[in-house]
């Protein structure tokens, strides 16, 4: 018999101690296919700059006088066009609870190392994608947006124009980290409730948030909370969102040391 | 300690439906066990909660002496393949083989890459795009390549092909045979796996109907075939398990029979048949499929 010379299975490994080697296969796990987690979002990013700059192009092409022109570069400034990357991070965040879940389960991963393996994915892909952010907001004010006067980087909503590099470094940081653990938190909820964590989810935030507007309305006080985003201004809220993205990644780990995958 | 797997007094409820009731066993180490039963009989509840996928009502789970659930030490050793896994959206093969690793400690890789051979299985194509039966290869191949101390296999072959399950015995048997481990193996295809058990547990409707050394099942029931006459006189003070008859003619399935029962019905013109396990598991459990078709 070979079992003289090969390694037996005789006795399992019980007694080691897992935890950091168990976390960061998670990591590599959630990375293994390196095209959708980084690739796709460059593509898609690049897509949004290609069609934001031949809409720069037309507006400078047909606004010709100066007074217009700095009208124009204004109004982009206040540009949207980051907000779709935002959005399928939230996607891939939802993704790495509603699939690579139920997967690293099969692969005998415990929910406590899926969790923390995933949050410190988050983390650090928010920190890759957010300096590379940071350096293409740089590059966008120093060529005077791109040749052409356009914003998409250095938008209104991540500092403006004149934000040092390491406050965009934040804003952009703090937006990632809001939806990945949001989708992730969210997709928790699937996971242990499915359909019927749904209907409650949003029944309850429906709820909170006609229940919110209430009471402004009822107090009187719309223009204290104008002064108050005012006063924080978008950096502000940005800011302030890290308490959601927090309270979602507790709760998403609670929620998720009882969710059983169902097929 | 050589128990790998003990049960005692196991409950899962889901509401009103008990999956999983009370049942209570042990498993050796470096055996082969099969699970039988029939749809929804409770045998994958049964294994999620083995391997601390799901959680138990009542009753108490030792795997390797501690509880599996949220045990990392215990589940690294542990290796679930299940027919309704699934895969992360954007997944090809070679993903999988290539995180495999990472999380069985035993993993072989030339192994692993033997098995993508054998059974033709496409590393670069979307799972999403698979056949059922490459999508079954998949899980085949990780649970043979983990070599965990404990591997359950949970109906693992849907949608192969007889040549790829062959494939699937022979290179379990070979494999077992130079590692062994404890496997727990789920399937329908009782005849064709029958060879391989070492152990039978048959589960029906959440109760554990049997659990018996495969070798003493095996001979545990005769079919008795002969005049109507001859067959009644022999078994009438035996029970009977299953009766089938056409005309004068009488086929009859009884329990144990001695050398001398066997002899003198010889003499009386009586035909013996051995019972396999799959006609044994059908008439244990087939009996109460007119209960449940009136309930449902």
């Amino acid at each position: 018999m070979s079992t003289l010379t090969q390694p037996t299975l005789d006795e399992a490994r019980i007694g080691r101690p897992g935890g950091a080697s168990n976390i960061l296969a998670v990591v590599r796990l959630h990375l293994v296919n390196r095209y959708s987690v980084f690739a796709v979002p460059w593509l898609i990013m690049a897509g949004i700059f290609v069609v934001n700059v031949a809409i720069w192009w037309i507006i400078f092409a047909s606004v010709s006088s100066e007074a217009d022109r700095a009208d124009a570069r204004d109004g982009i400034s206040y540009s949207g066009a980051l907000f779709y990357i935002f959005v399928y991070m939230l996607v891939l965040g939802i993704q790495a609870v509603a699939f690579t879940f139920p997967f690293a389960l099969g692969f005998s991963v415990t929910r406590r190392d899926f969790w923390l393996g995933s949050a410190l994915t988050f983390i650090a892909l928010s920190a890759v994608y957010s300096a590379c952010l940071t350096i293409l907001a740089t590059i966008e004010v120093a060529t005077g947006g791109w040749g052409l006067g356009g914003t998409m980087f250095a938008s209104y909503y991540f500092g403006g124009a004149d934000a040092s590099w390491i406050e965009r470094f934040g804003l952009y940081f703090a937006t990632y980290l809001f939806f990945y653990f949001v989708g992730a938190a969210i997709a928790t909820i699937y996971q242990r409730w499915r359909n019927n964590g749904m209907l409650v989810l949003f029944g309850t935030l429906g709820l909170v948030l006609i229940a919110g507007i209430a009471l402004v309305s009822f107090t009187n006080s719309w223009p204290s909370v104008g002064a108050w985003l005012d006063s924080n201004g978008p950096s502000g809220v940005i800011a302030w969102s890290l308490v959601p993205t927090v309270i979602a990644a507790i709760t998403g780990y609670f929620i998720l040391r009882r969710a059983t995958p169902k097929n | 300690m050589s128990a790998v797997v003990e049960v005692s007094h196991l409950t899962r409820r889901f509401g009103d439906t008990t999956a999983v009731d009370d049942v209570s066993f042990s498993v050796q180490k470096n055996t082969i066990h099969g699970l039988l039963g029939r749809n929804g009989a409770g045998k994958t509840t049964l294994m999620q909660l083995l391997t601390g996928q799901d959680f138990a009502t009542q009753g108490d789970i030792r795997i390797f002496g501690e509880h599996p659930v949220e045990n990392s030490g215990v589940l690294k050793n542990v290796c679930f393949i299940k027919e309704s896994q699934r895969y992360p959206d954007d997944f090809k093969p070679r993903h999988v083989f290539t995180s495999a690793p990472w999380f069985f400690p035993n993993w072989d890789a030339e192994f692993a890459d033997r098995l993508i051979k054998d059974f033709r299985l496409p590393l670069n194509r979307r799972i999403k795009k698979l056949s059922r039966g490459q999508l079954s290869a998949i899980g085949v191949i990780v649970g043979l390549a983990s070599r965990a101390p404990l591997t359950f296999f949970d109906e693992p072959y849907l949608g192969l092909d007889a040549v790829a399950r062959q494939i699937f015995y022979d290179r379990l048997l070979e494999d077992f045979g130079e590692h062994p481990r404890t496997i727990i193996l789920s399937t329908h295809l009782i005849d064709e796996v029958s060879n391989l058990l070492e152990h039978v547990l048959v589960i029906d409707e959440g109760k554990l109907l049997i659990d018996e050394d495969a070798e003493t099942l095996r001979g545990s029931a005769t079919t008795v075939v002969g005049t109507r006459q001859a067959v009644d006189a022999f078994v009438a003070d035996r029970e009977v398990l299953h009766r089938d008859g056409i005309g004068g003619l009488a086929s009859v399935t009884v329990g144990r029979l001695t050398p001398q029962d066997r002899a003198r019905a010889t003499e009386t013109g009586l035909e013996l048949s051995p019972v396999s396990l799959q006609q044994l598991v059908v008439r244990l459990t087939g009996s109460s499929q007119t209960v449940l078709e009136q309930s449902a």
